[in-house]
Protein backbone atom coordinates (compact mmCIF):
# COMPACT_ATOMS: atom_id res chain seq x y z
CA UNK A 1 0.00 0.00 0.00
CA UNK A 2 1.31 3.46 -0.90
CA UNK A 3 -0.30 6.56 -0.06
CA UNK A 4 0.20 8.50 -3.52
CA UNK A 5 -1.24 12.25 -4.51
CA UNK A 6 -4.04 11.64 -7.62
CA UNK A 7 -5.25 14.44 -9.65
CA UNK A 8 -9.14 14.41 -10.44
CA UNK A 9 -8.49 15.24 -14.25
CA UNK A 10 -12.01 16.89 -15.06
CA UNK A 11 -11.65 19.27 -12.26
CA UNK A 12 -7.96 19.90 -13.42
CA UNK A 13 -8.56 20.52 -16.62
CA UNK A 14 -10.80 23.78 -15.77
CA UNK A 15 -8.12 25.65 -14.95
CA UNK A 16 -4.63 26.36 -17.20
CA UNK A 17 -2.27 26.36 -14.36
CA UNK A 18 0.28 24.05 -13.69
CA UNK A 19 1.64 25.35 -10.02
CA UNK A 20 1.96 22.12 -8.08
CA UNK A 21 3.92 20.66 -10.73
CA UNK A 22 6.00 23.46 -9.97
CA UNK A 23 6.71 22.98 -6.05
CA UNK A 24 6.60 19.20 -6.29
CA UNK A 25 10.16 17.85 -4.58
CA UNK A 26 10.83 15.29 -6.52
CA UNK A 27 11.72 15.32 -10.09
CA UNK A 28 9.68 13.62 -13.29
CA UNK A 29 7.33 12.64 -10.57
CA UNK A 30 3.80 15.10 -10.94
CA UNK A 31 3.94 15.65 -14.87
CA UNK A 32 2.34 18.13 -17.00
CA UNK A 33 -0.07 17.28 -20.25
CA UNK A 34 0.74 19.45 -22.88
CA UNK A 35 -2.51 18.60 -24.62
CA UNK A 36 -5.16 17.96 -22.13
CA UNK A 37 -3.68 20.76 -19.80
CA UNK A 38 -4.01 18.83 -16.63
CA UNK A 39 -1.08 17.60 -14.07
CA UNK A 40 -1.08 13.71 -14.01
CA UNK A 41 1.01 11.50 -11.02
CA UNK A 42 3.35 9.24 -11.75
CA UNK A 43 2.42 6.73 -8.66
CA UNK A 44 5.64 4.71 -8.30
CA UNK A 45 7.83 7.98 -8.06
CA UNK A 46 5.14 9.60 -5.58
CA UNK A 47 6.83 9.76 -2.69
CA UNK A 48 2.86 11.27 -0.41
CA UNK A 49 4.45 14.50 0.66
CA UNK A 50 0.72 16.07 0.01
CA UNK A 51 2.94 19.68 -0.82
CA UNK A 52 0.96 19.44 -4.39
CA UNK A 53 -2.54 19.43 -2.06
CA UNK A 54 -1.30 22.03 -0.39
CA UNK A 55 -0.80 24.30 -3.48
CA UNK A 56 -4.16 23.51 -4.89
CA UNK A 57 -6.39 23.15 -2.00
CA UNK A 58 -4.94 25.81 0.63
CA UNK A 59 -2.71 28.50 -1.56
CA UNK A 60 -5.22 28.03 -4.93
CA UNK A 61 -8.82 27.01 -3.30
CA UNK A 62 -9.33 24.91 -6.65
CA UNK A 63 -9.15 21.18 -4.50
CA UNK A 64 -8.24 19.39 -7.45
CA UNK A 65 -5.74 17.14 -6.06
CA UNK A 66 -6.27 14.46 -3.21
CA UNK A 67 -4.02 11.53 -1.75
CA UNK A 68 -5.41 8.11 -2.22
CA UNK A 69 -4.13 4.77 -1.00
CA UNK A 70 -2.82 2.52 -4.28
CA UNK A 71 -1.43 -1.38 -4.32
CA UNK A 72 1.25 -2.31 -5.77
CA UNK A 73 0.75 -3.08 -9.43
CA UNK A 74 -1.54 -0.37 -9.71
CA UNK B 1 31.69 17.24 -20.73
CA UNK B 2 30.06 18.61 -24.36
CA UNK B 3 27.08 17.91 -26.34
CA UNK B 4 28.97 15.27 -27.93
CA UNK B 5 29.44 13.07 -25.11
CA UNK B 6 25.60 12.98 -24.07
CA UNK B 7 24.49 11.96 -27.40
CA UNK B 8 24.25 8.39 -28.21
CA UNK B 9 26.04 6.55 -31.39
CA UNK B 10 23.70 5.82 -33.81
CA UNK B 11 22.42 2.47 -33.75
CA UNK B 12 23.05 2.38 -30.14
CA UNK B 13 19.46 3.72 -29.18
CA UNK B 14 17.91 0.17 -28.86
CA UNK B 15 20.54 -0.73 -26.59
CA UNK B 16 21.02 1.98 -24.17
CA UNK B 17 18.29 2.30 -20.43
CA UNK B 18 15.12 3.90 -21.65
CA UNK B 19 15.92 6.90 -19.17
CA UNK B 20 18.73 7.99 -21.14
CA UNK B 21 17.16 7.83 -24.14
CA UNK B 22 14.13 10.00 -23.31
CA UNK B 23 16.90 12.42 -21.05
CA UNK B 24 18.28 12.69 -24.71
CA UNK B 25 15.35 12.93 -26.61
CA UNK B 26 13.33 15.09 -24.09
CA UNK B 27 15.71 16.31 -21.82
CA UNK B 28 17.71 19.79 -21.48
CA UNK B 29 20.81 19.15 -23.50
CA UNK B 30 21.61 21.70 -26.11
CA UNK B 31 17.76 23.33 -25.40
CA UNK B 32 17.13 26.67 -23.50
CA UNK B 33 14.55 25.41 -21.22
CA UNK B 34 12.61 28.13 -18.94
CA UNK B 35 11.92 26.80 -15.27
CA UNK B 36 7.80 27.20 -16.06
CA UNK B 37 8.20 24.01 -18.47
CA UNK B 38 8.83 21.60 -15.13
CA UNK B 39 6.76 18.70 -15.92
CA UNK B 40 6.76 18.94 -19.37
CA UNK B 41 10.43 17.47 -19.74
CA UNK B 42 12.40 14.50 -19.13
CA UNK B 43 14.98 16.06 -15.74
CA UNK B 44 18.29 15.64 -15.30
CA UNK B 45 17.45 14.69 -11.74
CA UNK B 46 16.24 11.18 -11.31
CA UNK B 47 14.42 9.14 -8.48
CA UNK B 48 16.62 10.09 -5.13
CA UNK B 49 16.78 8.69 -1.73
CA UNK B 50 15.59 12.05 0.20
CA UNK B 51 12.84 12.18 2.61
CA UNK B 52 8.88 12.93 1.50
CA UNK B 53 8.50 16.59 1.03
CA UNK B 54 12.13 17.47 1.15
CA UNK B 55 12.24 21.03 0.06
CA UNK B 56 16.56 20.71 -0.40
CA UNK B 57 15.50 18.02 -3.38
CA UNK B 58 13.04 20.55 -4.48
CA UNK B 59 15.20 22.89 -4.59
CA UNK B 60 18.00 20.42 -6.04
CA UNK B 61 15.35 19.73 -8.43
CA UNK B 62 14.80 23.78 -9.61
CA UNK B 63 18.21 23.96 -9.54
CA UNK B 64 19.03 21.41 -12.22
CA UNK B 65 15.97 22.54 -14.09
CA UNK B 66 17.69 26.14 -14.24
CA UNK B 67 21.53 25.09 -15.17
CA UNK B 68 22.39 27.72 -18.37
CA UNK B 69 24.87 24.57 -19.62
CA UNK B 70 24.10 21.44 -18.30
CA UNK B 71 26.41 19.58 -20.73
CA UNK B 72 29.45 21.76 -19.44
CA UNK B 73 28.99 21.84 -15.79
CA UNK B 74 30.53 20.24 -13.18
CA UNK B 75 28.63 19.85 -10.37
CA UNK B 76 30.77 19.47 -6.28
CA UNK B 77 29.73 18.32 -3.46
CA UNK B 78 30.27 16.54 -0.03
CA UNK B 79 28.81 14.56 2.75
CA UNK B 80 25.14 15.96 3.62
CA UNK B 81 21.76 15.53 2.53
CA UNK B 82 21.94 17.46 -1.22
CA UNK B 83 24.27 14.52 -2.20
CA UNK B 84 21.69 11.89 -2.36
CA UNK B 85 19.76 13.58 -4.95
CA UNK B 86 22.99 15.45 -6.59
CA UNK B 87 24.69 12.23 -7.44
CA UNK B 88 21.43 10.89 -9.00
CA UNK B 89 21.62 13.51 -11.84
CA UNK B 90 22.55 13.22 -15.68
CA UNK B 91 25.54 16.28 -14.45
CA UNK B 92 28.86 15.23 -13.68
CA UNK B 93 29.21 14.90 -9.77
CA UNK B 94 32.42 14.69 -7.71
CA UNK B 95 31.83 14.13 -3.87
CA UNK B 96 34.58 16.40 -1.88
CA UNK B 97 35.58 15.10 1.39
CA UNK B 98 33.67 17.06 4.02
CA UNK B 99 35.06 20.46 4.02
CA UNK B 100 37.16 20.79 1.22
CA UNK B 101 34.35 21.11 -1.41
CA UNK B 102 35.72 24.55 -2.39
CA UNK B 103 39.18 23.31 -2.57
CA UNK B 104 38.55 20.54 -5.07
CA UNK B 105 36.07 23.13 -7.27
CA UNK B 106 39.42 25.78 -7.52
CA UNK B 107 41.57 22.65 -8.86
CA UNK B 108 39.07 21.56 -11.51
CA UNK B 109 37.62 25.42 -12.60
CA UNK B 110 41.62 26.26 -13.20
CA UNK B 111 42.22 22.78 -14.33
CA UNK B 112 39.23 22.79 -16.85
CA UNK B 113 40.42 26.76 -18.23
CA UNK B 114 43.81 25.26 -19.05
CA UNK B 115 42.07 22.21 -20.65
CA UNK B 116 39.13 23.91 -22.80
CA UNK B 117 40.31 27.60 -22.80
CA UNK B 118 37.96 28.85 -25.56
CA UNK B 119 35.07 26.97 -23.77
CA UNK B 120 32.96 27.60 -20.94
CA UNK B 121 32.73 25.40 -18.20
CA UNK B 122 30.72 25.96 -15.04
CA UNK B 123 32.11 24.53 -11.95
CA UNK B 124 29.48 24.54 -8.88
CA UNK B 125 29.32 24.02 -5.78
CA UNK B 126 26.24 22.54 -3.79
CA UNK B 127 27.10 22.07 0.14
CA UNK B 128 25.27 21.89 3.42
CA UNK B 129 25.72 24.49 6.18
CA UNK B 130 27.77 22.26 7.50
CA UNK B 131 29.88 21.68 4.96
CA UNK B 132 30.46 25.05 3.77
CA UNK B 133 30.26 27.27 6.67
CA UNK B 134 31.33 24.75 10.02
CA UNK B 135 33.73 22.17 8.80
CA UNK B 136 34.74 23.91 5.78
CA UNK B 137 34.84 27.14 6.63
CA UNK B 138 38.20 27.34 5.75
CA UNK B 139 38.48 26.67 2.33
CA UNK B 140 35.61 28.17 1.63
CA UNK B 141 36.82 31.59 2.92
CA UNK B 142 40.06 31.20 1.08
CA UNK B 143 38.41 29.91 -2.27
CA UNK B 144 36.13 33.51 -1.82
CA UNK B 145 39.79 35.45 -0.86
CA UNK B 146 42.03 33.66 -3.93
CA UNK B 147 38.84 34.98 -6.08
CA UNK B 148 38.41 31.56 -7.79
CA UNK B 149 35.40 31.46 -10.50
CA UNK B 150 32.62 29.25 -9.64
CA UNK B 151 29.46 29.24 -7.78
CA UNK B 152 29.01 27.74 -4.11
CA UNK B 153 25.69 27.44 -3.09
CA UNK B 154 24.74 26.96 0.42
CA UNK B 155 21.73 24.62 1.13
CA UNK B 156 20.97 25.66 4.53
CA UNK B 157 18.87 23.05 6.76
CA UNK B 158 20.32 24.31 10.22
CA UNK B 159 20.69 20.87 11.57
CA UNK B 160 23.29 18.22 10.94
CA UNK B 161 20.64 16.44 9.94
CA UNK B 162 22.28 12.94 8.58
CA UNK B 163 23.79 12.31 12.10
CA UNK B 164 20.55 12.53 13.99
CA UNK B 165 20.08 15.98 14.69
CA UNK B 166 23.12 18.35 15.70
CA UNK B 167 23.34 22.09 16.03
CA UNK B 168 25.02 23.69 13.37
CA UNK B 169 26.54 27.17 13.08
CA UNK B 170 23.56 28.42 10.64
CA UNK B 171 20.89 26.94 13.50
CA UNK B 172 18.77 30.43 14.70
CA UNK B 173 19.63 31.27 18.29
CA UNK B 174 17.20 28.68 21.00
CA UNK B 175 16.35 26.18 18.74
CA UNK B 176 16.32 22.80 20.47
CA UNK B 177 17.00 19.85 18.48
CA UNK B 178 17.64 16.16 19.74
CA UNK B 179 21.51 16.28 20.24
CA UNK B 180 21.30 20.06 21.45
CA UNK B 181 18.77 19.78 23.78
CA UNK B 182 19.72 23.00 25.81
CA UNK B 183 18.58 25.00 23.00
CA UNK B 184 21.50 27.22 20.77
CA UNK B 185 23.59 29.33 22.89
CA UNK B 186 24.74 31.58 19.39
CA UNK B 187 23.49 33.50 16.88
CA UNK B 188 23.01 32.41 13.51
CA UNK B 189 26.22 33.05 11.43
CA UNK B 190 25.43 35.32 9.26
CA UNK B 191 26.70 34.08 6.08
CA UNK B 192 25.72 36.78 3.31
CA UNK B 193 27.88 39.06 4.74
CA UNK B 194 30.82 36.99 5.13
CA UNK B 195 30.65 36.42 1.22
CA UNK B 196 30.36 39.83 0.50
CA UNK B 197 33.84 40.88 2.98
CA UNK B 198 35.60 37.73 1.82
CA UNK B 199 35.33 39.20 -1.75
CA UNK B 200 32.09 37.43 -3.47
CA UNK B 201 31.18 39.22 -6.90
CA UNK B 202 27.07 37.72 -6.83
CA UNK B 203 25.38 36.97 -3.57
CA UNK B 204 21.56 35.90 -2.63
CA UNK B 205 19.34 35.09 0.15
CA UNK B 206 16.23 33.18 -0.78
CA UNK B 207 13.52 30.89 0.05
CA UNK B 208 12.22 28.35 -2.25
CA UNK B 209 8.98 29.63 -2.79
CA UNK B 210 9.09 30.94 -6.26
CA UNK B 211 10.59 28.75 -8.62
CA UNK B 212 11.04 31.51 -11.64
CA UNK B 213 13.31 33.79 -8.69
CA UNK B 214 15.67 30.78 -7.34
CA UNK B 215 16.04 29.85 -11.77
CA UNK B 216 16.81 33.64 -12.19
CA UNK B 217 19.21 33.91 -9.25
CA UNK B 218 21.23 29.94 -9.91
CA UNK B 219 21.66 31.50 -13.53
CA UNK B 220 23.07 34.68 -12.78
CA UNK B 221 24.83 33.46 -10.02
CA UNK B 222 26.66 30.89 -12.88
CA UNK B 223 26.94 33.51 -15.49
CA UNK B 224 28.85 36.13 -12.98
CA UNK B 225 31.46 33.29 -11.94
CA UNK B 226 31.99 32.60 -15.27
CA UNK B 227 33.42 35.86 -16.22
CA UNK B 228 33.96 38.02 -12.68
CA UNK B 229 34.53 36.09 -9.65
CA UNK B 230 33.27 33.83 -6.70
CA UNK B 231 29.54 34.08 -6.65
CA UNK B 232 27.48 32.75 -3.76
CA UNK B 233 23.92 31.78 -2.70
CA UNK B 234 22.54 31.04 0.44
CA UNK B 235 19.12 29.29 0.20
CA UNK B 236 16.55 27.57 2.80
CA UNK B 237 16.05 24.44 2.67
CA UNK B 238 14.01 23.11 5.52
CA UNK B 239 14.58 19.61 7.02
CA UNK B 240 11.09 18.66 7.95
CA UNK B 241 12.29 15.62 9.81
CA UNK B 242 14.79 17.40 12.36
CA UNK B 243 12.54 20.76 12.99
CA UNK B 244 9.49 18.23 12.90
CA UNK B 245 7.34 20.39 9.75
CA UNK B 246 4.62 17.83 8.36
CA UNK B 247 5.42 17.44 5.12
CA UNK B 248 2.17 18.75 3.71
CA UNK B 249 3.20 22.40 5.70
CA UNK B 250 6.82 22.21 4.09
CA UNK B 251 5.85 25.23 1.98
CA UNK B 252 4.11 27.17 4.43
CA UNK B 253 7.28 27.14 6.43
CA UNK B 254 9.29 28.66 3.35
CA UNK B 255 6.78 31.37 3.14
CA UNK B 256 6.72 31.62 6.70
CA UNK B 257 10.69 32.29 6.80
CA UNK B 258 10.66 34.12 4.20
CA UNK B 259 8.35 37.34 5.87
CA UNK B 260 10.93 36.11 8.78
CA UNK B 261 14.69 36.25 8.15
CA UNK B 262 14.76 34.80 4.51
CA UNK B 263 13.32 37.35 2.98
CA UNK B 264 14.91 37.80 -0.69
CA UNK B 265 17.84 39.29 -1.06
CA UNK B 266 20.32 40.15 -3.87
CA UNK B 267 23.69 42.03 -3.97
CA UNK B 268 26.32 42.26 -6.64
CA UNK B 269 29.23 44.19 -7.57
CA UNK B 270 28.97 47.69 -10.40
CA UNK B 271 30.65 45.32 -13.11
CA UNK B 272 27.99 42.44 -12.21
CA UNK B 273 25.19 44.86 -12.18
CA UNK B 274 26.62 46.05 -16.20
CA UNK B 275 27.08 42.85 -17.53
CA UNK B 276 23.34 41.63 -16.46
CA UNK B 277 21.55 44.50 -17.50
CA UNK B 278 24.00 44.16 -21.10
CA UNK B 279 22.58 41.00 -20.94
CA UNK B 280 19.14 40.70 -20.12
CA UNK B 281 18.89 44.29 -22.35
CA UNK B 282 19.76 42.42 -25.64
CA UNK B 283 16.60 40.81 -26.69
CA UNK B 284 14.69 43.67 -26.68
CA UNK B 285 17.38 45.71 -28.68
CA UNK B 286 17.13 42.60 -31.14
CA UNK B 287 13.34 43.38 -31.28
CA UNK B 288 13.63 46.59 -31.87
Amino acid sequence: MYYVADVKESDCAKYNCKQCVLFCPEPNTLMYHDSKHVAWVNYSRCKGCAICVYVCSDLLKRNCIEMVMVTTGD
Amino acid sequence: MGLEYVRISPGFEKYMPKDYVDLVQYGQFGKEIDVQQLGQFKELVEEHPMCAGCFMAYFVRVFYASLPKPEDTIVIGTAGCARLALSQAAVPFIYGNYGDTNAVASGLKRALSIRFPDKEKDVVVIAGDGGLIDIGFGMTMHSWFRREKFTTIMVDNEVYGNTGGQESGMSPRGVQLKMAPKGKQFDKINAVELAKVAGCVYVAKLAPTNPKRIAKTVRRAILAARHFGPTFIHAYTSCNIEYSIPTEKVLEDARKREKQDFGFYEWMTDEVKEFFEELERKPEEVKA
